[in-house]
């Protein structure tokens, strides 16, 4: 009688081992899923082993559980990789995003012959400086997270520096997404005049209103990775 | 034997595990085990992060399947594993060769 009860519990230390594992794992949330179902093929795959050999289903979970080491020890090991995979994402990401919000903001800019569009820094475009310095910041930064988790980036070395690098950069992207819009938001406060164009307005405000709150969501999750790898 | 002292070995360890075809990660561990004479006894769970940064470093490939209801994730080597893995045993052949002269107890030639 005792046999078929002490297997459901057997699972359950399995499950809440694995439970113990995923709460303290950081990154992606397909990554950390991933992990936890090859961890738990790996347990069930150790439990089996130890049933085999005759032992009884508590002794077996207990064993396998013993075998894998602590939920914690497990946890941090894993840390380097996820902080990587997930800068790395961030990187591609903002790459991405990149040019097609540039284009968006030029068009905008073009479109309505707007003072930088005849180089002219004045009013509220007077800041536009911070956009330059945030692109000659997110460039080198986004270079770094690209090459230091690709295949030649020495796996496993210097965790902290992908985390560090994307999150320089995702922050690099807050600080221009928030300077082109409150240009803009002064630009039309100021008098946007009878003739504006406002599709391409609307399309440049929306893609950094839009990558302005993934990036700063990216933010704070490569420094949550990076303080799992410290 | 602790991990630590396999530090700077585990990579290549982990390659010679899959020389002779993909394995999933518990098999990987107990060919570690079995293939020492079960010095190299590692906490299961720290083998997967080790075989991810193999993986991501492309000297071994992951694939799922589905083994008895459940996902498996099983590694094999790829072209640059297998280059990285005939690297490492020659610079063993070398370094273990250098190491088991010295301290075979032969007089080196400087101190003759």
């Amino acid at each position: 009688m005792s046999g078929p009860r002490q297997r459901p519990a057997g699972r359950d230390a399995v499950a809440d081992y694995l439970a113990a594992v995923a709460a303290r794992l950081t990154g992606p949330a397909t990554a950390r899923v991933a992990i936890c179902d090859e961890l738990r093929d790996g347990l069930l795959e150790t439990l089996e082993r130890h049933l085999a050999r005759g032992r009884s289903h508590q002794q077996a979970t207990a064993a396998a559980i013993a075998e894998f080491g602590d939920p914690a020890t497990v946890a941090a090991a894993f840390g380097p990789e996820l902080a990587a995979v997930q800068a790395r994402r961030v990187a591609l990401g903002l790459l991405a995003t990149g040019p097609l919000v540039g284009l968006a903001w030029i068009a905008a800019v073009a479109a309505n012959a707007m003072p930088p569009w005849r180089l002219q820094l004045s009013g509220p475009w007077l800041a536009l400086p911070l956009v330059g310095l945030a692109v000659a910041v997110a460039g080198p930064a986004l270079g770094l997270t690209v090459a230091a988790t690709g295949r030649l980036g020495g796996a496993g070395r210097r965790a902290t520096l992908p985390p560090t690098t994307a999150a320089t950069a995702a922050l690099a992207a807050v600080v221009a997404d928030l300077t082109l819009l409150a240009s803009i938001t002064g630009q039309l406060l100021a008098g946007p005049g009878p003739s504006v164009v406002w599709a391409p307005v609307v399309l440049a405000a929306g893609a950094s209103l839009t990558r302005a709150t993934l990036a700063g969501r990216a933010l704070r999750r490569c420094l949550a990775s990076r303080a799992a790898v410290t | 034997m602790r991990a630590e002292v396999l530090k700077g070995h585990l990579d290549a360890l982990l390659l010679a595990t899959l020389a002779a075809g993909p394995r999933h990660g518990y098999a990987i561990k107990e060919a570690l085990r079995a293939g020492s004479g079960g010095r190299f006894d590692l906490p299961t769970g720290t083998v997967y992060p080790a075989l991810h940064r193999l993986e991501r470093a492309g000297l071994i490939r992951g694939s799922w399947s589905v083994v008895n209801g459940r996902r498996r994730r099983s590694y094999e080597l790829t072209p640059s594993g297998r280059r990285a893995l005939s690297d490492e045993r020659s610079s063993w052949r070398e370094f273990s060769a250098a190491v088991s002269a010295l301290l075979a107890g032969a007089p080196s030639p400087a101190a003759t």
